[in-house]
């Protein structure tokens, strides 16, 4: 088999299985932070209890996000060591500062906050999630320039075969980058605003204990997915200008394209410059899901006298809505990746010579082996957050008290 | 400018190998079948460390590929195999150990117990095995790449594996001897030292296969440096021994954390300047100025992330304060 397959099916694998948790992270986290601040300034416990519950379902799903963000780091060594050599003078910045800059400590204070409930005065637990959140939007950040740069290649010179850094300040005002952060980060707000709702929707109708509570939070994932549903439309369309005169070849032809195919024929000899036939097709799809969740704003009136929740149906149709934002995101992931090809670096490092040379048995095993582990760890994930949403608030183990009187008890206690 | 990152590549990877040692070290220990301590002790005296730990992995790789690219591409692929297994181990354990106890049945439990362990050893195998492969030298064509992956089919880099499982077994049974209730301390500190000679043995077979490897003795520039490696560890272990056998587990946890400390730096050492040295061809060899990326990167990686270097070290610090000393009825329970 073809090795440049092999690499390129992996990557999309790793990849996918990664924005599904990753998304989730990111727009949790936020509503996380609203949570336990508005817990910390107003003193009421249910605010304690919803961090707690939500917390919980965060850090479980966070899981999977530390287990295939570690396997892509490591697999553009493996598979794409081409990469490095040809352009990781400058395409191996970004990536160093998101690991020591942002999810070094990211990690290191999630340790703490996870560990740190009726331990560390609630101010400083308090800031240990503001450092977690803050933390998560610069990896968001850094992973994201280093994608725009792959996108469209600035701030560097070609010598001896080899791309050396020029202009870092370039690579942050890449065009390709700016719009796409933001369509990132709304979509991440969009899907855990929505997971919010959904959640909180399904105990509604269960008419399980804590109405108030899922009430609450029905509310402000309804509200947070409506803003960032609008946010994520204006930056999605905001990119089809930069993409369509930088990436002439992507979405479409035009006089632009032929000039480009002709140009990169001339430079890198005949060839298939162009991206398969059918990588745009899921941005279609994708652009109409997206129109279809800006219909939550139509839910957002009937929050009067929680017409949303007497009226059930409301509350049906946001359950319905929940695989929505996951599907959009592969679409619009895969239009973004796909219709780079067949550049590892838009018109400067084909994706072929990206490819490292290991023989194509290996690169199948870890295909496979890969593909196996963490797709049954992802639906292993999924079962237990749901398993979890469905036990509902009463006594989750995260920032669960220790035992009262701790002089009797020389062990912890568990349960 | 090389040397310093390279430096801060040794630390990352040598404070990985101690701290992520003792997290695999741990997982071993739920393999065993006692009374107690039970599994959910064992890994809430992991508890708070576990996240901050691995990420020096992750870290150290990020240092890999900013700071020396070219390394980071044929050091990967060329050593494919053992960071697949070393890989696969570290996935394990870190969804093993965050998931292990969600699930509220015994079964579902003991299930991921094992999953646990089964990550604990091909991850410490997969880096002893990638140690070694660096000492023995790679098969480095003249256009630069890794030739193949037999490379690693020595005895010398299987004996080495062994020996970084055998070693982290040791640092994970004397971190719990530092950390769980006292009333524990003892059993769990005969259990440390009766892993002691079977560490021993496993160093002692690593280094006789290593001496007679032509490849380790042609790969090695600088063999004081490479002697001082297993003579290291011998002392580190039998210091450790004689300190559970005192019952000071604390010094006897600082004598585990230097034998996991110094592979990486002694390893870089004796290579110097090269760090990936071709068996075929002399002149194909990597050194490290080489394998760098070039200088205006190396500069913008220092200005950003060398002013956060104490934040990072900073926090990890508060971790390890707030949380220290042995965990007791209020320690928080989660993994």
């Amino acid at each position: 088999m073809d090795p440049l397959l092999l690499a390129r099916l992996q990557f999309a694998t790793t990849t996918s299985i990664h924005f599904l948790f990753v998304a989730v992270t990111l727009g949790l986290v936020t509503l996380l932070v609203g949570l336990q601040t508005a817990g910390y300034l107003t003193g009421k416990p249910v605010y304690e209890r919803l961090t707690r519950f939500w917390g919980q379902l965060y850090v479980i799903n966070y899981v999977l996000g530390i287990a295939t963000g570690i396997v892509m780091e490591f697999q553009f060594g493996l598979n794409w060591s081409g990469l490095s050599r040809y352009v990781g003078n400058v395409f191996g910045a970004p990536l160093a500062i998101e690991t020591l800059v942002a999810f070094f400590l990211e990690s290191t204070f999630l340790g703490m906050w996870i560990f740190g409930w009726h331990r560390l005065r609630r101010g400083v637990h308090l800031a240990l999630l503001w450092g977690v959140a803050i933390t998560a939007y610069a990896s968001a950040f850094w992973i994201m320039v280093a994608n725009a740069w792959l996108q469209n290649p600035v701030g560097y010179e070609v010598r001896d075969g080899v791309a050396h850094l020029t202009d870092f300040g370039a690579l942050l005002t890449n065009p390709t980058f700016g719009m796409a952060f933001g369509h990132v980060v709304s979509a991440g707000l969009v899907t855990g605003g929505l997971l919010m709702a959904a959640v909180s929707a399904w105990h509604l109708l269960r008419r399980t204990p804590d109405y108030a509570l899922f009430r609450t939070s029905l509310r402000l994932g309804l509200v947070t997915a409506a803003l960032s549903v609008s946010m994520l439309q204006g930056f999605g369309f905001a990119q089809f200008g930069p993409v369509a005169q930088l990436q002439p070849t992507k979405f479409g032809g035009g006089p632009d394209r032929d000039a480009l195919v002709t140009d990169w024929t001339a430079r890198f000899g005949p060839g298939d410059w162009e991206p398969p036939v059918l990588s745009n097709v899921g941005l279609g799809f994708m652009i109409l899901i997206g129109f279809t969740l800006g219909a939550v704003w139509l839910l957002l009136p009937l929050l009067w006298r929680d017409w949303i929740i007497r009226l059930k149906v409301p509350l049906w149709l946001i359950l319905l809505g929940l695989p929505l934002p996951f599907v959009a995101m592969l679409l619009g992931w895969i239009a973004r990746e796909v219709g780079r090809q067949p550049w590892a670096a838009y018109g400067l490092l084909p994706t072929a010579q990206a490819v490292s040379p290991v023989s194509p048995g290996l690169m199948l095993t870890s295909l496979i082996g890969f593909s196996l582990l963490l797709g049954a760890l992802a639906v292993t994930n999924w079962v237990l957050l749901a398993r979890h949403a469905a036990r509902g608030a009463h006594d989750p183990a995260l920032g669960r008290p220790p035992a009262p009187d701790s002089d009797a008890h020389h062990q912890p206690v568990f349960v | 400018m090389e040397l310093a990152w390279y430096a801060l590549l040794g630390l990352f990877f040598a404070a990985y190998l101690v701290l992520g040692g003792y997290d695999y070290g741990v997982g071993l220990m739920l393999a065993r079948r006692g009374p107690a301590p039970g599994s959910r002790a064992t890994l809430t005296a992991l508890g708070p460390f576990f996240l901050g730990n691995e990420v020096w992995l992750v870290a150290a790789v990020g240092i890999l590929f900013g700071a020396f690219p070219r390394l980071e591409g044929e050091l990967l692929s060329g050593f494919y195999p053992v960071v697949l297994a070393a890989l696969t181990g570290v996935v394990l354990v870190t969804a093993g150990v965050q998931l292990r106890s969600r699930p509220a049945s015994a079964t579902a439990r003991a299930r991921w117990d094992r999953v646990v362990v089964a990550g604990c050893v091909l991850a410490a195998l997969g880096w002893g095995a990638l140690l070694a492969g660096l000492l023995q030298g790679v098969p480095l064509s003249g256009d630069g790449h890794v030739v193949g992956a037999g490379h690693l089919a020595t005895p010398f880099v299987a004996a080495a594996g062994l020996a970084l499982l055998a070693l982290v077994a040791v640092h994970g049974a004397t971190f719990l001897t530092l950390r769980l209730p006292a009333a524990e301390a003892p059993a769990l500190a005969r259990l440390a030292s009766g892993l002691v000679p079977a560490a021993l043995v496993a160093v002692a077979a690593a280094t006789v296969l290593g001496l007679l490897s032509d490849r380790v003795r042609a790969a090695v520039a600088r063999p004081a440096a490479a002697v001082l490696l297993p003579l290291v560890l011998v002392a580190a272990l039998l210091a450790a021994r004689a300190a559970l056998r005192r019952g000071r587990a604390g010094t006897a946890f600082a004598a585990t954390a230097t034998a996991l400390a110094l592979p990486a730096p002694l390893i870089g050492a004796a290579l110097w300047p090269r760090i990936l040295v071709s068996t075929t061809d002399p002149a194909a060899s990597l050194t490290v100025a080489e394998a760098a990326a070039s200088r205006p990167t190396l500069a913008l990686l220092g200005w950003l992330a060398l002013p956060l270097l104490p934040a990072l070290l900073g926090f990890q610090a508060m971790c390890w304060w707030v949380f220290r000393g042995r965990i007791d009825g209020r320690a928080p329970v989660y993994w």
